[in-house]
């Protein structure tokens, strides 16, 4: 295999001091359709710090996917974002994202903040070869210098690990699931984005593949302190890729924390539930518990807590009010009116189910 | 008492000529009554081919299938009629093996309905056609319960579309359970369900081996709900249409011989920081998959193994070979090697 290049070129983000590149203000979107307004995100603050490695996760249909594409501003025509705010910053300038006018909206989304899809080979042109795809993009940015995009994109397949004979003559439909996933991240670091995010980066890939593109990730992190968003419904990239973790309930964040915090220690009783419900494969036998019920209909919210009719410490307050999300430990905030039972269950019962000997 | 299910040498081709693959290589396998096996392995290697001989949905292109001691390919009429019955399968897809066009009510009671003109003989309420439909609407009430889609009544008037995924695929368990199974493969289950409702299917499928004496075969890629649902049984891994390693579960999740679990069992990620962290990754040779219509010679994970021996391993086809602490290994270099994985 190909011996892996440094990114020289890559200009990662001072750290120390500086201003998140990304901060979500209230963020909600809804999709129009016949059955009503489907409120897919809603109310989401959040920071994205300079370097850090942030993981969105919750079940399917929690808003993970529609807020990346949010904040793109790749969502289509029946969504609609508002209210709320993108500010996105670099270098000292500050943009806002929602207002963005077509030109420097496409700027911002290879230059700035790009997005790897979760479905790969929808991201591709099927009539174009790789290169002729990426010749393509480097046009669309003024880059017209062939032999240097080459060499960038040359130098990007060798960092994905892959060997870039196979690779750039080759349509998206010959390459292997594994393959196209690191040929999509290569592109999308094409123009040296500030901020990448990635939605269900490995999902539906095997299980080796899967290793292969989480070390890779990592790389990005630990090496070139790339700053990233990672979507996914499955706790394990959390755990292996993620700083801090954002667990996502209908719409909402409900609960945010470094990813110790939430593993170890989660305060939300919908994180809680998920941390129950995975098995690890590592070691003995362990009981797992399930979150009972199924996920809310967005359509019509139950009132209060949106967790209440599924949640296991739900109250009679819970079903009144709407909690919002309260500081409960060092830089961790979780949206919940009982987060001390939480904190007593888990005393009381251990985190999982009890590993036998 | 012979196995419930024996596979004896069972090969499946597919396609011919220069674009021939073999999808299973002669592959054994004894499953006996009440017990659980896995079969795990990553997607192409035919895990699911295996699950649709095992079901009689395709017949193997060599090789025996016995049900109870007999071969399926030569049973009398009213034995293979048995056996399909006894032997069902739920598919990873509910949305695609549920007819979109019937309630849940529909797609219950008609199989009941048939069964019982099978079985023939009066009912409960009596021979009638009107004692029929109420015996098959009691029975399709019990088994929606059984499969937790309580209160009944919110369900049976439901379309397809109308449930979540995780619904759906208990309607696809009960509808198979209208026939009284004896046996049933569940390939992939529950990996298209979300992670919070994925542990209620399975203690539910889990309920139906100790109270119907149910014996699975449950097919998944994922290691750890392998691991979860057959911990008191077996698991057998796949590569390329071979069986490579199979041993009882405690002992292959713990301490996998063959250097293939071993990359996998090392590679999945975990849902815990620290274990993530601390976890040892064994670096393969090369990140590559072949391809069945060009299958490496000897071992076909060679290309790729860590311990591969020149001369060896590319000579001839490693033999499952039995170990001490239990199970078979189809490596002759590692069988007796264990490895630290955390
Ligand atoms: N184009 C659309 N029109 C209407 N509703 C939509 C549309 N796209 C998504 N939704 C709805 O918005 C909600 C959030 O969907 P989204 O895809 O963001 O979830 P997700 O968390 O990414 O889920 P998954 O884990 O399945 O990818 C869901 O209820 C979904 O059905
Ligand atoms: N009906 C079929 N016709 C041709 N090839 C098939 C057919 N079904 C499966 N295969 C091939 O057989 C191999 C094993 O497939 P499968 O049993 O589905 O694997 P798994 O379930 O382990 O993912 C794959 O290469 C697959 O493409
Ligand atoms: S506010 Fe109440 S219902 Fe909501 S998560 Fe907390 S305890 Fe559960
Ligand atoms: S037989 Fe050789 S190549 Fe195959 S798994 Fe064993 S050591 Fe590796
Ligand atoms: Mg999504
Ligand atoms: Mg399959």
């Amino acid at each position: 295999m190909s011996q892996t290049s440094d990114l020289s070129w890559h200009q990662s983000t001072e750290e120390n001091g500086s201003q998140p590149p990304l901060s979500l203000q209230n963020v909600h979107v809804s999709y129009r359709t016949r059955a009503g307004s489907v409120q897919a995100v809603r109310g989401v603050t959040l920071d994205l710090l300079a370097g850090e490695s942030l993981a969105l996760i919750g079940e399917s249909g929690s808003g993970k996917t529609t807020l990346g594409l949010g904040i793109v501003r790749l969502l289509v025509d029946t969504a609609e974002v508002s209210p709320g705010q993108i500010i996105y910053r670099r270098d000292g300038r500050e943009l806002d994202v929602l207002s963005l006018a077509e030109g420097p909206l496409r700027e911002f989304r290879w230059r700035d903040c790009a997005m790897v899809f979760q479905s790969a080979l929808n991201a591709f042109n099927p009539v174009l070869k790789v290169w002729d795809q990426v010749w393509d993009t480097a046009k669309a940015h003024n880059w017209n210098n062939r032999s240097e995009v080459r060499e960038r994109f040359l130098d990007l397949l060798r960092f994905v690990q892959l060997d870039p004979d196979r690779v750039i003559d080759a349509y998206a439909h010959e390459l292997s699931g594994g393959m196209r996933q690191r040929t999509l991240l290569a592109i999308s670091l094409l123009l040296d984005p500030q901020i990448l995010i990635l939605d269900e980066p490995t999902t539906a890939l095997d299980i080796l593949t899967q290793r292969t593109i989480i070390d890779l990730l990592r790389r990005l992190k630990e090496d070139l302190h790339f700053t990233m968003l990672f979507i996914s419904h499955d706790l394990a990239i959390a755990a292996e890729l993620a700083d801090r973790v954002a667990t996502m309930y209908a719409g909402q964040v409900v609960e945010l924390g470094p990813v110790s915090e939430i593993f170890y220690r989660p305060r939300h009783p919908y994180s809680l539930g998920l941390i129950r419900a995975v098995p690890t494969v590592t070691g003995g036998f362990e009981e797992l518990s399930s979150i009972p019920g199924s996920p809310p209909d967005l359509i019509n919210l139950p009132s209060g807590c949106k967790f209440h009719p599924r949640c296991p410490f739900a109250s009679e307050r819970c079903s009144r009010e709407e909690p919002g999300l309260e500081r409960v430990g060092d830089n961790h905030f979780a949206a919940c009116w009982h987060t001390d039972a939480v904190q007593e269950d888990i005393e009381r019962n251990g985190l999982r189910g009890r590993r036998a000997a | 008492m012979a196995p419930i299910i024996e596979l004896r040498n069972v090969t499946k081709y597919f396609g011919s000529g220069r674009d021939q693959v073999t999808a299973v290589d002669a592959i054994s396998l004894d499953i006996e009554a009440g017990e659980i096996v896995c079969l795990v392995g990553e997607s192409g290697c035919g895990k699911s081919t295996t699950g649709r001989m095992v079901v009689g949905l395709l017949p193997p292109s060599e090789g025996q299938i016995l049900y109870q001691g007999q071969d399926i390919s030569a049973m009398e009429r009213a034995d293979y009629q048995d056996y399909r019955r006894a032997v069902q399968i739920i598919h990873q897809d509910p949305y695609a093996s549920l007819n979109p066009t019937q309630t849940v009510r529909q797609m219950i009671t008609a199989p009941l309905l048939r069964h019982q003109t099978q079985r023939g003989g009066p009912t409960a309420n009596g021979s009638g056609r009107r004692g029929k439909r109420r015996d098959a609407e009691r029975r399709a009430a019990e088994l929606l319960e059984i499969v937790d889609l309580t209160p009944v009544a919110d369900f049976l008037d439901k379309y397809p579309h109308q449930l979540s995924g995780g619904q759906r695929q208990r309607v696809s368990v009960a509808r198979a359970l209208t026939v009284e199974p004896k046996f049933i493969v569940a390939d992939e289950a529950v990996s298209m369900v979300d992670v919070s409702i994925r542990v209620s299917l399975l203690n539910m499928l889990y309920r139906l081996k100790d109270e119907f004496d149910v014996t699975f075969l449950f097919i998944t890629h994922d290691l750890a709900l392998a691991k979860y649902f057959a911990w008191e049984g077996r698991i057998t891994v796949m590569y390329l249409g071979r069986i490579v390693e199979e041993g009882p579960t405690p002992r292959l999740i713990t301490d996998s011989r063959h250097p293939y679990t071993q990359a996998l069992l090392g590679a999945v990620p975990e849902a815990d920081p620290e274990l993530a962290r601390k976890k040892v990754h064994v670096e393969l040779r090369s990140a590559e998959i072949p391809s069945l219509l060009n299958l490496p010679a000897g071992c076909t994970f060679h290309p790729r193994c860590p311990y591969f021996v020149p001369g060896q391993c590319d000579a001839r086809v490693p033999a499952l070979e039995s170990i001490a602490d239990g199970g078979t290994v189809a490596c002759p270099v590692r069988k007796a090697e264990s490895i630290q994985l955390v």
